[in-house]
């Protein structure tokens, strides 16, 4: 194993095999920093500048997303919003983010770890900015490229390159001195519809090497001193299909991270450098406080779970995740020892992706209310064999990582801790983005194009309330298209979009309803239609919690039109007319062809005995759950009699939500 | 020559609390306000008016105009309390009103759920039929699939919303569906029975907002179902009760997108009315500051529980169609308030981090603040106000003057409750915690002003700030100071700002269709087609004298593939090639100014045709401020010891309507009015213009 492809090299410590999370008590987070800070004056920042200075980080964050999503130039950007921005510390600790793609948000420190390995700080200097995406060093997967800015500053709260346009009361006009020191990174992460590799779009169900999955990129200089680096973007743009998009794609990520400089150097402006460097640090001390606290309130012990993945998309054995998690006083052990090896395809997660789901199931059962910054993952120490499909190592395929795997991850997780506090259990939601990719010719205009998009499913329900229905559930959060845009743009049609009745998993809180989504294929170019599905919990179902039961898992189901020389009216099967579809294939379609996506339902909570009788006549008369389903999951008499009475006794304006 | 009424002009606007009247005659501005009544808010309007007549002495007969501003539908969609609606959409698509658009309210609390579908699973319907991107029939329309969905409407259903995939192309099918519903069930068309007990009322996609995204359409249609009846009922009852006490006007009702429209369009179209209050006070706001040359403001309105934030560029308001009310994102045109929870009632408390945190519990009006005196025990915004000397607490006192349970009430358990819940657990003092608090709070109306202005691509040093309702103006100077704005106005009216935003609101009727095709292979003439018809429904709607009709015609253009789009003006006269080829290079320029970069070679798409129809209203014309004096001392009636930046200062406290025009009072300086306090910070200015507004300004 080399250095260059281990992230661990950032960390600074030996390699025994194990990992721990950001700035865990153990010393080896990315950055190296050892969560033991002597800062004396740690303590002493007034409670009122800390809220104040606590604010002002996270509005940075947030002014860095909407500058990214109101100048990024593709709909994946801009629309679907999918992006994410940080501010981190001269350390490379995280200072706060915009919350908008959890998969994203525990993963970018190992970005801004790998740039600093790069490029120590005494080899940058104002106006740089580095580019990377290699899922090896700082990446996640190839579609994903982030983008980290240094922030320097001297003695009059400035960089000397503070543009025109600065919003506050920076000093325009200072000269540029020699004092300057890192004040800290603005860093933000972009999935770019096309990173070139083997397929269009560049989320390949079938890639068993990174090779065919895209353009790598270490960390390398964006800009330089102001100026962009030609050589880079020359490259860069040479091997993705749709440069001119890329191109405006990253100029948005840059303005994004000048917009974060900027407004940090106002800050310092405001409050003086001394005061703001002490409040990064109080901010973190803040979040791990409350963190530890809401650790503390678990009970200690060592709690285990596995799930599975249904397959890599190359052979058809489970991959199997599992985790332990130890509470011990304030802090939080996850240890993966027991999951599968990588597998050929190209569901390997790296180890920024794992622990970013690892964080995410962490801060939603104890305060989700904690400020997301290093702080708050300190007490959490995450520990992963090598060479697994939670910990990949080169040349990995990885794309599906970060989509598929990192929901198994979360569903792992969050199974253990639901057995360490019960009362704030979530069951399995569906456990899959459900990725869909049509391409080829449009007939309209015989111009190529790619349709990409993922699909909702049922989240899974808990102690509080039912499971949402049809929503992205944990490492996604992404927006779905509208038919008649999807119709107007591609020569496609919806011809079905409905909560699948049946799915949510029985409980006294019932799990969400996954979705279908039938899409046609209305017309083709000369080369057919080219489609890719990379999806899971096809096989294995979205598991109950606390006596709750499973989700229904998705199905796929694919009719042709040409076998029957006739469009379809309804497609409902499978059954004789149409084939069932691999969780994650590809296939070649032509005019009429039909594909149905069905996504899963979550898992439900707690006895179905315990269903509220007017939840259960609820779902009866709205057809989302049905007679026959019902008298199988709850208790028939009662399921007779709510259905006797249906018509006489539901209510229009009650609420169909379970409280 | 625009409309202008000789006779009495009058705005009503009602609020949670009061009734606002704002009568205007021959220039003198009388204000009255009575408690709402949230029952039967028609009740409160008549007891305002009637308060207004006796207060301003004029006669109903001389009434020239009345407008009026509502919260009935916005409630109804707060509390669900509305009709028993239906909706009738494609086959396949019954559930897309409740999927809605897949994210989910909140990433890391799984806690939260989606907003409840508008129209539960069980009174959607689907019929048989299928347009194309152009309109074009893929699937004829089955009318045996609509008959049979009236044999299954169940009997309570008041309302039907029909919203049909592509409607907006072609509205053959959507209507064809309600003539065989009407024909079954007995109803009418969106037309308003003169009965009122028409058995069903419809409403069409086509008709409330022929956009395209199938979920913002169909959502914002069964809105405006639900709330159909309700609205109905409530304009029917307050219109009879005005005429039956002789004002003769007809009533106009304020929009969402700051222009007002004819009661009977209020009746079939109330979606377009939930934001009515608040973009009457935006309005309000930017005549005041027009009234100065002032065009570019930011708009500030705090009250008890929440801060309102908007941004008015070249005077007139930004306008969205990304608001959400209650849980629903409803995209029709609305003027653009950022609502935060940050109001003077906002609690203040210490979290298990030790961090001191101002909200987003509220205490409301009831308890309301220590100070209130009303058995509030949970420090409050308003009561670090008190504590750091800038609010007075006997003013709210007055109000419970004849309630000897308040008598009692003094600064110390102000002091108690700040102490207890602040101040000991952060080891501070007491005067610490309460500017702490404030500074707590200025923080996140700090970020809430950052979102409508750097957000949005305007530097705020470029605008003033307009600071109104109850606790705006003691916050303002503090976050124009933070922000650099240069300029903080405190109208005269700003207690009533609403009602007299609705006496400088236009008539305004907006329609729109989109048209999503590559604008190479539009013809001009559809274009002109399709805005002559939305102007004629315009013209005939305002029935207004043909000399001050306004009309605007826009397009909303984008690069082919792009998900945004640009609203770019068409010229007056017949739309062209000439005029779509000046658009489309004002699109370029307008990419480039909004985004940073523009694409002058690729292929640009038609998205949405718009007309909008303006009846002028010419704003009644407001004599100058009393007096001219410019000695302030003369308003000074004590002094307070008030903390700025952690020192304490006497500071004079001025009297606000002793101050005449043209005073200027140097800061620090508290000036007290009858509906809030202006605090005017060490450092900077206050004069009074000669409207009466207070113009704050950091000295130079």
């Amino acid at each position: 194993m080399s250095d260059e492809s281990d992230p661990r090299a950032a960390g600074g410590t030996g390699g025994d095999g194990k990992r721990d999370g950001l700035g865990g008590s153990g010393g080896r987070g990315p950055t190296g920093g050892d969560g033991e800070r002597t800062d004396p004056d740690r303590d002493n920042i007034d409670p009122i500048t800390l809220e104040v200075l606590r604010n002002a980080f996270a509005a940075v964050a947030e002014e860095m997303n909407a500058n990214l999503v109101r100048t990024g130039y593709s709909p994946n950007i801009t629309e679907r919003k999918d992006c994410s921005c940080a501010l981190f510390d001269a350390d490379g600790e995280m200072l706060s983010q915009a919350e908008t793609m959890p998969v994203h948000l525990g993963a970018m420190p190992f970005s801004v770890a790998a740039a600093l390995e790069r490029f120590p700080p005494e080899t940058l200097s104002p106006g740089d900015a580095v580019v990377l995406n290699d899922p090896f060093r700082g990446g996640a997967h190839l579609p994903d490229l982030t983008l980290v800015t240094p922030i320097f500053v001297d003695d009059e709260g400035t960089d000397g390159a503070v543009t025109a346009d600065s919003v506050g009361r920076s000093a325009d006009d200072e000269p540029v001195t020699d004092d300057l020191e890192l004040l800290g990174f603005a860093a933000n992460r972009a999935h770019h519809a096309d990173i070139g590799g083997a397929r269009a779009g560049s989320v390949a169900a079938d890639s068993t090497e990174i090779y065919q999955e895209g353009l790598r990129i270490p960390p390398v200089k964006l800009y330089d001193g102001g100026d962009v680096v030609t050589d880079t973007v020359e490259l860069l743009l040479a091997n993705v299909r749709t440069p001119d998009e890329r191109r405006g794609d990253l100029r948005a990520q840059h303005a994004a991270n000048e917009t974060g400089r900027r407004r940090l150097l106002d800050l310092v402006g405001d409050h003086g450098v001394g005061t703001l460097r002490t409040a990064v640090d109080a901010v973190q001390d803040y979040a791990e406080k409350r963190m530890r606290a809401a650790i503390t309130d678990l009970p200690d012990g060592t709690y285990g779970y596995a799930d599975v993945l249904d397959d890599d998309g190359r052979a058809s054995e489970d991959v199997r995740i599992e985790a332990s998690v130890t509470i011990d006083g304030d802090a939080l052990t996850v240890d993966f020892d027991g999951t599968d090896a990588q597998t050929a395809g190209p569901i390997n997660a790296v180890f920024a992706v794992t622990a970013s789901a690892t964080y995410y199931a962490v801060r939603c059962v104890t305060d989700p209310e904690i400020p997301a910054n290093a702080g708050a993952y300190r007490p959490i120490e995450i520990e992963t064999p090598d060479g697994s499909v939670v910990d990949a190592e080169p040349p990995a395929a990885v794309v599906g990582g970060n989509l598929e795997t990192s929901q198994r991850v979360t569903d792992v997780v969050l199974g253990a801790l639901a057995e360490i506090a019960p009362e704030r259990a979530l069951a399995a939601g569906q456990g899959t983005m459900n990725n869909v990719t049509f391409g080829g010719i449009d007939p309209r205009t015989d111009d190529p194009y790619a349709f990409y998009e993922t699909g909702g499913g049922g989240f899974g329900a808990h102690a509080s309330g039912d499971g949402m229905d049809g929503v992205h559930v944990h490492m996604s959060n992404t927006m779905n298209t509208p038919a008649e845009v999807l119709e107007t743009a591609y020569p496609l049609s919806v011809e079905r979009y409905a909560y699948r009745p049946d799915t949510g998993g029985a409980g006294e809180f019932r799990g969400g309803l996954g979705l279908r989504r039938d899409i046609r294929v209305r017309a083709t170019g000369s080369t057919g239609v080219a489609f890719s599905l990379l999806a899971d919990r096809r096989t294995h179902a979205p598991y109950g919690v606390a006596g709750g039961e499973s989700g229904a898992p998705g199905e796929d189901v694919l009719y042709r039109a040409a076998v029957h020389q006739s469009d379809a009216d309804d497609v409902d099967g499978p059954d004789e007319r149409t084939e069932a579809l691999p969780a994650k294939c590809t296939q070649h379609l032509d005019a009429g062809d039909v594909v149905s996506i069905r996504t899963p339902g979550g898992g439900g909570y707690g006895d179905p005995a315990d269903r509220d009788p007017d939840a259960l006549r609820r779902d009866l008369a709205d057809g989302l759950l049905s007679v026959e389903s019902a008298r199988q999951a709850y208790d028939t008499d009662l399921v007779e009699r709510v259905a006797a009475d249906l018509d006489a006794t539901v209510d229009g304006d009650e609420s169909a939500q379970s409280r | 020559m625009t409309e202008s009424s000789p006779g009495v002009r009058i705005g009503v606007d009602v609020g949670g609390t009061f009734t606002d009247v704002v009568a205007v005659r021959d220039g003198e501005l009388t204000v009255t306000k009575t408690p709402s009544t949230p029952d039967a808010p028609d009740e409160g309007v008549v007891d305002g008016l009637e308060l207004s007549r006796d207060a301003a002495g004029y006669a109903v007969a001389g009434v020239a105009d009345l407008a009026h501003g509502t919260t009935v539908a916005t409630n109804a969609v707060l509390e669900r309390d509305w009709a028993d609606v239906a909706l009738v959409t494609t086959e396949g698509f019954r559930d897309a009103l409740a999927i809605g658009r897949q994210d989910r309210p909140d990433i890391y609390d799984y806690t939260v759920s989606k907003p409840e579908p508008v129209v539960p699973r069980r009174r959607r319907f689907e019929v048989t039929e299928r347009l194309d991107e152009r309109g074009e029939v893929r699937t004829p329309l089955d009318e045996a699939s609509v008959r049979a969905v009236a044999d299954e409407l169940p009997a309570e259903i008041e309302s039907i919303a029909v919203s049909l995939l592509f409607a907006f192309e072609n509205d053959t099918h959507e209507r064809r569906v309600a003539e065989i519903l009407e024909d079954e069930l007995g109803g009418d068309d969106d037309t308003v029975d003169e009965s009122g007990d028409s058995p069903v009322s419809l409403s069409l996609s086509s008709d409330v907002r022929p956009e395209i995204r199938e979920y913002e359409r169909t959502l914002v249609t069964a809105l405006n179902a639900a709330l159909k009846p309700v609205m109905d009922a409530y304009v029917g009852r307050l219109e009879e009760a005005v005429a039956d006490r002789g004002i003769e006007p007809a009533l106009r009702i304020m929009q969402s997108n700051g222009g007002t429209i004819g009661a009977d369009r209020a009746r079939t179209r109330p979606v377009n009315t939930l934001l009515s209050g608040p973009a009457a006070g935006v309005r309000g706001a930017a005549h005041v500051a027009g009234l100065r040359g002032e065009g570019n403001v930011i708009t500030m309105d705090m009250g008890g529980t929440s801060c309102d934030v908007s941004l008015v560029r070249d005077g007139e308001p930004t306008v969205t169609t990304g608001l959400e009310i209650g849980e629903y994102p409803v995209a029709v045109p609305s003027i653009d308030v950022h609502t935060i929870g940050a109001g003077g009632g906002s609690i203040a408390w210490v979290d298990d981090g030790g961090a001191l945190r101002v909200g987003p519990r509220s205490a409301g009006a009831e308890p309301g603040p220590v100070c209130y005196g009303r058995g509030g025990t949970q420090p409050t915004v308003t009561d670090a106000q008190v504590l750091c000397g800038r609010l007075d607490p006997a003013r709210f006192l007055d109000r419970d003057a004849d309630d000897p349970g308040t008598a009692g009430i003094d600064r110390d358990a102000v002091e108690a409750a700040v102490a207890e819940h602040v101040a000991e657990p952060l080891g501070l003092s007491v005067p610490e915690a309460a500017e702490g608090i404030l500074d707590v709070a200025n923080a996140s109306m700090e970020r809430a002003l950052r979102v409508v202005s750097v957000e949005a691509g305007h530097d705020p040093r470029d605008f003033g700030l307009v600071a109104y309702g109850g606790a705006g103006p003691a916050h303002a100077a503090a976050l124009a100071e933070s922000l650099s704005i240069p300029r903080v106005l405190v109208p005269r009216t700003a207690g009533v700002l609403s009602a007299l935003g609705l006496l400088v609101s236009d008539r305004l009727v907006e329609r729109s269709a989109s048209m999503v095709r590559p604008l190479a292979a539009v013809d001009p003439g559809a274009i002109e087609t399709a805005l002559a018809d939305f102007e004629d429904e315009g013209w005939a709607q305002l029935d207004a004298t043909t000399d001050s009709i306004v009309v605007e015609r826009s397009i909303d253009l984008r690069y082919a593939g792009q998900s945004f789009d640009l609203t770019v003006d068409l010229p007056e006269g017949p739309v062209t090639d000439e005029t779509l080829t000046d658009a489309v290079e004002a699109f370029h320029a307008a990419h480039e100014r909004r985004y940073g970069h523009a694409s002058p070679d690729e292929p640009v798409e038609l998205v949405t045709v718009r007309a909008r129809v303006r009846a002028v209203v010419e704003p009644p014309r407001l004599s100058a401020a009393e007096g001219t004096g410019s000695d302030a001392d003369q308003a000074v009636h004590g002094t307070r010891s008030v903390v700025f930046d952690g020192t304490t200062r006497e500071t004079p406290v001025y009297d606000r309507p002793a101050l005449s025009v043209g005073s200027d009072v140097t800061g620090p300086a508290i000036v007290d009015g009858p509906e809030s306090t202006v605090v005017v910070r060490p450092g900077w200015r206050a004069t009074v213009d000669g409207y009466g507004t207070i113009v704050m300004e950091e000295n130079a």
